[in-house]
């Protein structure tokens, strides 16, 4: 069979090997995806959805802007739903010291060429967040953010791959690598596949993979952890977060409310699953009642987690293999990668097949935390 | 006082009163958890506190636990009511809300019984204003003397006979039976009669029902089909059929029931293993003999194991309690074999009764799996058969895969409502078993949880500092879905 002797074998089926699959199918290559649950089952399919450029660590920063160029468009690009909605994303600042943090990280930013923070007042801020606490003091907002649904992009992605193409592949996993010669052979758990490139976006679990491909990193796995409300009046436009506080939310158009804040459960890798740490998830809770005392009254509905991969520095591995030749990776997003996907899968297929990318990748090289000298 | 407890008892139904009431009198330390104000769970509801001048007239099955909870009430058990219970860990630990707060308790051993619901009956118009389960009026009407008027009544199922009857006792008028029990149900259903006649004083019991509601004259229709509930805003009219021949019957108030099937939120937030129960046509956490499920420390019992009935329910209480006191060093296995062997006895013969009751009132293909694009699935989402359709299309193969593309389960009552039709459904368009197919991953809170009293979570009072009165803020309607 065709699918099994791919130019390109992506390993895993989240939001950047979709994206990946997309952008190299589209380009004329050969591709097959292999996902061991089903695409779109862990990460990419129960995140926030958050589509934020705000705060990007700065050396994110440039892919992070082409990414939300792309986002607006998106759905127009793959001829799908991915539910994006622009809405501004702002950061609330509690007390001063949060708003010295934001005149600090203004200055970086400018000094950088950046412009797109804003920082508002009070005033402004209510107008944009008439429901927030009086105890805000302002904020900084960046218009050009939103969300998306994470479930309905991923599965966009994939569509368009698969009318260019490319072959998905579930309940697939992997069980060994190898080289032989100039082709990698990889066993899984219903084939073999011979291909000439590997791309490793396996997210919780690539770590694994890129020891099989001859790579060690540093990566470990956690479980974000998340809560939704029943449908509430409408109260909040843009997507809110807060500067120092874990706090971060956002109502949808049918009125619930998405609560968040990076509070991390229990990943429980070997098995597939999360549990929840409920009294963390409680913190994210009194946070948003805090910030907006209408939300006193929210019911929370459900209570989830997923496993994410997260880097020491909380930055992705984006770019080649040091070990092995015609191995690429695009993991580690650190629960802040489902916004990047567009621009990465664009990354990884012009990496794949011109060896080049407009972008400068040397933070997110996989090597970054090998100690050159003991 | 502490909050730590042998035994933690979910559900103060007759499976959760007989464990209580077996486990407490060796000594063990057992607390019983249940989100009413009262024990004897939805079948005793309120029968030591009826808000009927009467409450003979809803028959000796329901005044019969009256002992039952007498001999609760006196259990050294401690008791917790209008204790709402979110979420059961997998490692015994137990979070519940009372009195707007959090609370939390840990067990050795955790019993969950928290019995049944009815199952959905997706039919055009079932989530129309007015639409209700024959359930939801039997319990307006044990816990607040609430009834309805000219109701239409339309299913299959001894609680239909049983809700119509005790209504006509009370001298209330109904508009029509409409039976979708299918002619040959009776003629199948011969074939395990035998079984049935060591319990024939139940199965007579089910006649006489059938009889009383007749001699009434409520107009019966039988082997109905093709069932229709008209309306703009609300229920106006039922139409169905009857041997080819089109019936219609304008009415406000529309009562569906066909079974019931047992409560999953809380024993697949767990994640305990659970299989499809094809005599039964639902899903049923896997247990073994004394109700372990497969997290050892944590057993089923009642109508949660998979539909059992009331006596059924009291006799698995007690057996899960005598494995639960084993497993906790009270009883030797011999002692625990002696006490549990008359109970297995009784539940066999049970067991044969159930077999005849579950094949002549199985609820058929096209009342369980909807047939018309139109008919909505996912109550809270408003999801119909279509949009499904067409989510499994685009790849939505799984349960959860289909929530994710079409929101079908969504919804605040955690796709109670939905699950069992969404398997049966999948099931079909995969040409698969039901077993293949699955059911939602589910998640803690079981319910709604207010933000602000989470948000005090980590503030949690420790459970000695309360009073054990029961709390004021009971919902009537409660565990009744409204179907």
């Amino acid at each position: 069979m065709n699918h099994l002797t791919p130019d390109v074998l992506i390993v895993g089926g989240g939001i950047h090997g979709c994206s990946a699959a997309y952008h190299l199918a589209r380009a004329g290559v050969k591709v097959t995806v292999l996902e061991k649950d089903w695409v779109s089952r862990h990460a990419s399919g129960v995140n926030a959805g958050g589509v934020r450029l705000l705060g990007r660590d700065l050396a994110e920063v440039p892919l992070s802007k082409v990414a939300m160029n792309l986002w607006q468009n998106l759905d127009d690009e793959l001829d799908a739903d991915t539910g994006f909605r622009r809405r501004s994303l702002i950061n609330i600042a509690a007390d001063e010291q949060d708003m010295n943090t934001l005149y600090a990280r203004r200055e970086k930013m400018h000094a950088a060429g950046y412009q797109h923070e804003i920082i508002i007042d009070q005033q402004e801020l209510r107008e944009r967040l008439p429901h927030v606490s009086d105890q805000c003091v302002g904020g900084v907002v960046s218009e050009s953010d939103g969300y998306a649904i994470p479930y309905q992009s991923t599965k966009a992605f994939r569509r368009a791959a698969e009318r260019n193409g490319a072959v998905f592949v579930e309940g697939e996993a992997v069980d060994s690598i190898r080289k032989v010669g100039a082709h990698w052979q990889v066993k899984a758990s219903k084939n073999s596949y011979q291909s000439e490139h590997l791309l490793n976006c396996a997210g919780a679990w690539a770590d694994k993979i890129s020891v099989m491909i001859g790579d060690n990193v540093p990566l470990t796995h956690s479980a974000p952890m998340l809560m939704i409300t029943t449908r509430m009046p409408h109260f909040a436009t843009p997507v809110v977060g807060a500067v120092s506080r874990p706090l971060s939310f956002k109502q949808f158009e049918n009125g619930t409310v998405l609560i968040g804040g990076g509070s991390k459960g229990f990943a429980d890798r070997a098995n597939n699953r999360t549990r929840l740490d409920y009294k963390k998830l409680a913190i994210g809770a009194k946070n948003a009642a805090e910030f907006f005392p209408i939300m006193k009254k929210a019911s929370v509905n459900r209570m989830w987690s997923g496993l994410e991969a997260y880097m020491p520095d909380n930055l992705p591995v984006i770019g080649e293999s040091v070990n092995a030749d015609n191995a690429w990776h695009a993991f580690g997003f650190s629960a802040h990668g489902f916004q990047l996907a567009p621009v990465v899968g664009r990354v990884m297929a012009d990496l794949i097949t011109t060896g080049k990318s407009d972008f400068d990748l040397q933070a997110f090289r996989i090597d970054r935390f090998e100690r050159k000298v003991l | 006082m502490s909050s730590t407890f042998d035994i933690a008892i979910i559900g103060a139904g007759p499976a959760g009163m007989a464990a209580a009431v077996t486990a407490s009198k060796t000594g063990v330390s057992v607390v019983v958890l249940d989100e009413k104000s009262s024990a004897g769970g939805q079948i005793y509801r309120k029968v030591t506190s009826s808000p009927l001048e009467n409450p003979e007239i809803l028959g000796p099955d329901y005044i019969k636990g009256k002992a039952l909870v007498e001999q609760f009430d006196d259990c050294s058990a401690e008791k917790y009511y209008g204790a709402s219970v979110w979420h059961v860990g997998d490692n015994g630990e137990v979070l519940f809300s009372r009195d707007g707060q959090t609370h939390s308790l840990t067990a050795k051993e955790v019993l969950i019984c928290c019995g049944a619901m009815e199952r959905p009956f997706p039919v055009p118009g079932w989530h129309l204003p007015g639409v209700m389960s024959a359930g939801s009026a039997q319990v307006m009407l044990k816990a607040d003397g609430i009834v309805r008027e000219n109701a239409v009544f339309v299913g299959t199922g001894p609680l239909i006979y049983l809700v119509i009857a005790q209504y006509l006792r009370l001298g209330i008028k109904v508009k029509a039976l409409v039976d979708t029990t299918p002619n040959s149900a009776y003629i199948e259903s011969m074939t395990k009669f035998p079984g049935a006649i060591p319990q024939s004083s139940m199965l007579f019991k089910g006649l006489s029902l059938f009889n009383e509601i007749r001699k009434a004259g409520v107009p019966v229709f039988r082997s109905a089909r093709d069932i229709k509930i008209e309306g703009a805003e609300q229920a106006e009219a039922i139409e169905f059929t009857t041997g080819g021949k089109q019936h219609r019957l304008d009415t406000d108030h529309i009562f569906l029931h066909q079974g019931v099937v047992p409560h999953l939120n809380l024993t697949r937030a767990i994640g305990l293993d659970h299989e499809w129960d094809k005599q039964q046509l639902c899903w049923r956490p896997v247990h073994n003999d004394y109700g372990q499920s497969s997290v050892e420390w944590i057993s089923v019992a009642g109508d949660n194991t998979g539909i059992v009935g009331a006596d059924g329910a009291e006799m698995t209480g007690k057996l899960v309690a005598l494995s639960q006191l084993n497993r906790l060093g009270v009883i030797t296995n011999a002692e625990q074999a002696v006490r549990s062997e008359p109970l297995n006895r009784q539940l066999h013969s049970l067991n044969r009764f159930r077999k005849f009751i579950d094949s002549m009132y199985q609820p058929i293909v096209e009342h369980r799996i909807p047939q018309d694009e139109t008919t909505v699935v996912c109550r809270c989402e408003e999801r119909t058969v279509a949009e499904l359709k067409k989510g499994f299309e685009q790849g939505g193969q799984g349960p959860n895969e289909l929530k994710g593309l079409t929101r079908c389960g969504m919804g605040p009552c955690q796709g109670r409502q939905c699950g069992h039709t969404v398997s049966e459904l999948l099931a079909g368009w995969r040409g698969e078993g039901v077993e293949q197919v699955g059911y939602y991953r589910l998640r803690s809170p079981m319910r709604l949880l207010n933000l602000q009293e989470f948000g005090q979570f980590s503030e949690i009072k420790p459970i000695n500092a309360m009073t054990g009165e029961p709390s004021a803020s009971e919902e009537p309607s409660a565990k009744g879905e409204v179907v």
